[in-house]
């Protein structure tokens, strides 16, 4: 999968979660939840498989406490189909080869900059957490004791996180236009991605499909 | 008798899976030494660090804080001891106001307000910072940040210091005020270790060079004598700092390391009084 076309990877993320909310529940999500683990465990078990099945599990949890049963097999199906979705796609997209293949489409470099980093964040993001978590421990941060002190704790995780993600999002924008990114200039990369015949008729087949739910859906 | 050890290691030795980065380090560091941990990138100088503080452990010999065992005891409980900067410290404020993040610490390791108080101010006081403390971390320039978050370190008051590259970023000013911020907390006897490149401010601020290669000790002696052996630093990747290869290539009496003494000793060489 690494090597399809950028585009395609991106209409196959979005499809999935798509036709998981069109098709008729639970039978639809159900189907579009075992693709989108599917794609994961083909992408690696232990690398892309468990992380998006780790990343799912508390929505479950949640569900379970706020909803009936099919209600939560409704909305739980829909919302793994998203998270592993996602999870695939940030393991399998390579964000050089997607801005290439924008900027080949005649999309502006800052556009197709800000869709890479988003995507290129998530594993930076990871190692920035959890150095926030040991730097908090050293500082005397106990991740145990009662679950008034830990919201308390994971205040002193999530806040510094969040904060200097936003900070550095500021600083990464200025940087960008003091290089002159803002320009509409286009420009020519070097090796844009192939994109077979087949590929271009599979996107486009895939998006009928899900105009084809939504037609069902409405009517 | 000597006094016992703050920090101890012995045939300390620590393994990510099959990549070896520490190998049999021993060594002792007494209240009030000044350390330099030297190497070149990947020699092991932030695993060390991080056995010392506790955010790994030994895989084989010790690592003693005192005398607790760091393999008996939690990141957060060794703070009591041990205080530490890590690379990147200024992304781990979150508080409203520097002084609020300075307390963080302390407040953590349950003293009383009276207490977390008395320290932040101490420790905001030492770093030069109180005039920032009302501001938010965020609307200060990233060198300040990093100030603070050493701040929140001296404010535990550690029996250990443990700072790894603590001067990235800081113009020569602010290297100085880390450097008086640091006299004044090992003079209180805390044992200091400074994870450095910077060999400048390594000479001017320490006393004791300690040099890993790839995971092995290779050098721990005074570190005016080490910064003075160009020919043994090259193949550790290491220059010594522009004072140490003046003091060598003048042959200057007692071979100064720092940019102080260096110009005394030339002065009087030189015959002519030093000014003041
Ligand atoms: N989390 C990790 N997983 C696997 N290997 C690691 C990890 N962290 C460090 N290493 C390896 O351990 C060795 C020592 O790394 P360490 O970070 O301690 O070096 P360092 O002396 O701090 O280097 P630098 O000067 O670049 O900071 C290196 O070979 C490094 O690649
Ligand atoms: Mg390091």
């Amino acid at each position: 999968m690494r090597t399809r076309h950028p585009f395609t990877l991106l209409t196959l993320a979005a499809a999935l979660p798509t036709l998981a909310w069109l098709l008729p529940a639970p039978a639809g999500a159900l189907g579009t939840a075992a693709v989108a683990f599917g794609l994961a465990a083909a992408a690696g078990v232990r690398r892309v498989l468990v992380p998006a099945v780790v990343t799912a599990a508390p929505f479950w949890l949640f569900l379970f406490v706020l909803h009936d049963l099919p209600t939560t097999l409704a909305i739980g199906l829909r919302i793994t189909t998203m998270v592993a979705g996602f999870v695939w796609l940030a393991a399998v997209l390579a964000p050089d080869r997607l801005v290439e293949a924008m900027v080949a489409r005649g999309w502006s470099v800052t556009v197709a900059y800000v869709f890479a980093a988003t995507l290129s964040a998530v594993p930076l993001f990871r190692a920035r957490a959890r150095r926030i978590v040991e730097a908090q421990r050293c500082r005397g941060l106990s991740p145990r004791g009662s679950v008034a002190k830990r919201l308390r704790a994971l205040r002193a995780l999530a806040l510094p996180l969040l904060l200097s993600a936003l900070h550095e999002v500021d600083e990464r924008a200025l940087a960008l236009e003091t290089r002159g990114l803002r320009s509409g200039a286009r420009r020519t990369p070097l090796a844009p991605p192939p994109d077979p015949a087949l590929e271009r008729a599979a996107r486009w087949a895939l998006l009928l499909v899900c105009i084809a739910a939504l037609v069902g859906r409405l009517v | 008798m000597a006094l016992s050890p703050a920090l101890q290691l012995d045939a300390a030795g620590f393994s990510y899976g099959a990549v070896a980065a520490l190998s049999a380090v021993s060594f002792a560091v007494a209240p009030g030494e000044r350390v330099a941990l030297l190497g070149r990138n990947g020699a092991g100088k932030s695993t060390l660090v991080r056995l010392v503080t506790g955010l790994l452990h030994p895989d084989e010999g010790t690592v003693r804080v005192g005398d607790w065992d760091t393999c008996d005891y939690a990141p957060e409980d060794l703070a009591r001891r041990v205080g530490s900067v890590f690379q990147h410290a200024d992304q781990q404020l979150f508080a409203r106001t520097v002084r609020e993040d300075v307390s963080f610490g302390p407040r953590a390791l349950g003293y009383g307000e009276r207490e977390v108080a008395r320290r932040a101010s101490d420790a905001l006081e030492a770093l030069a910072l109180t005039a920032h403390a009302a501001q938010h971390p965020y609307d200060l320039p990233p060198a300040l940040r990093t100030l603070a978050a050493l701040a929140g370190a001296l404010a535990l008051e550690p029996a250990v210091l443990v700072l790894d590259e603590p001067t990235v970023g800081l113009d020569r000013a602010l290297r100085a005020q880390v450097a008086g911020a640091l006299h004044e907390h090992v003079a209180r006897g805390a044992a200091l270790l400074v994870v450095t490149h910077d060999l400048g401010f390594a000479a001017e601020t320490l006393d004791r060079g300690i040099v890993l290669d790839r995971g092995h000790l290779a050098y721990d002696e005074p570190l005016a004598t080490l910064l003075a052996s160009a020919e043994r630093l090259k193949p550790l990747g290491l220059v010594p700092p522009a004072v140490a290869a003046l003091s060598v290539a003048l042959e200057l009496p007692g071979l100064p390391v720092r940019e102080r003494e260096a110009a005394h000793t030339l002065a009087r060489v030189a015959g002519a009084q030093p000014r003041p």
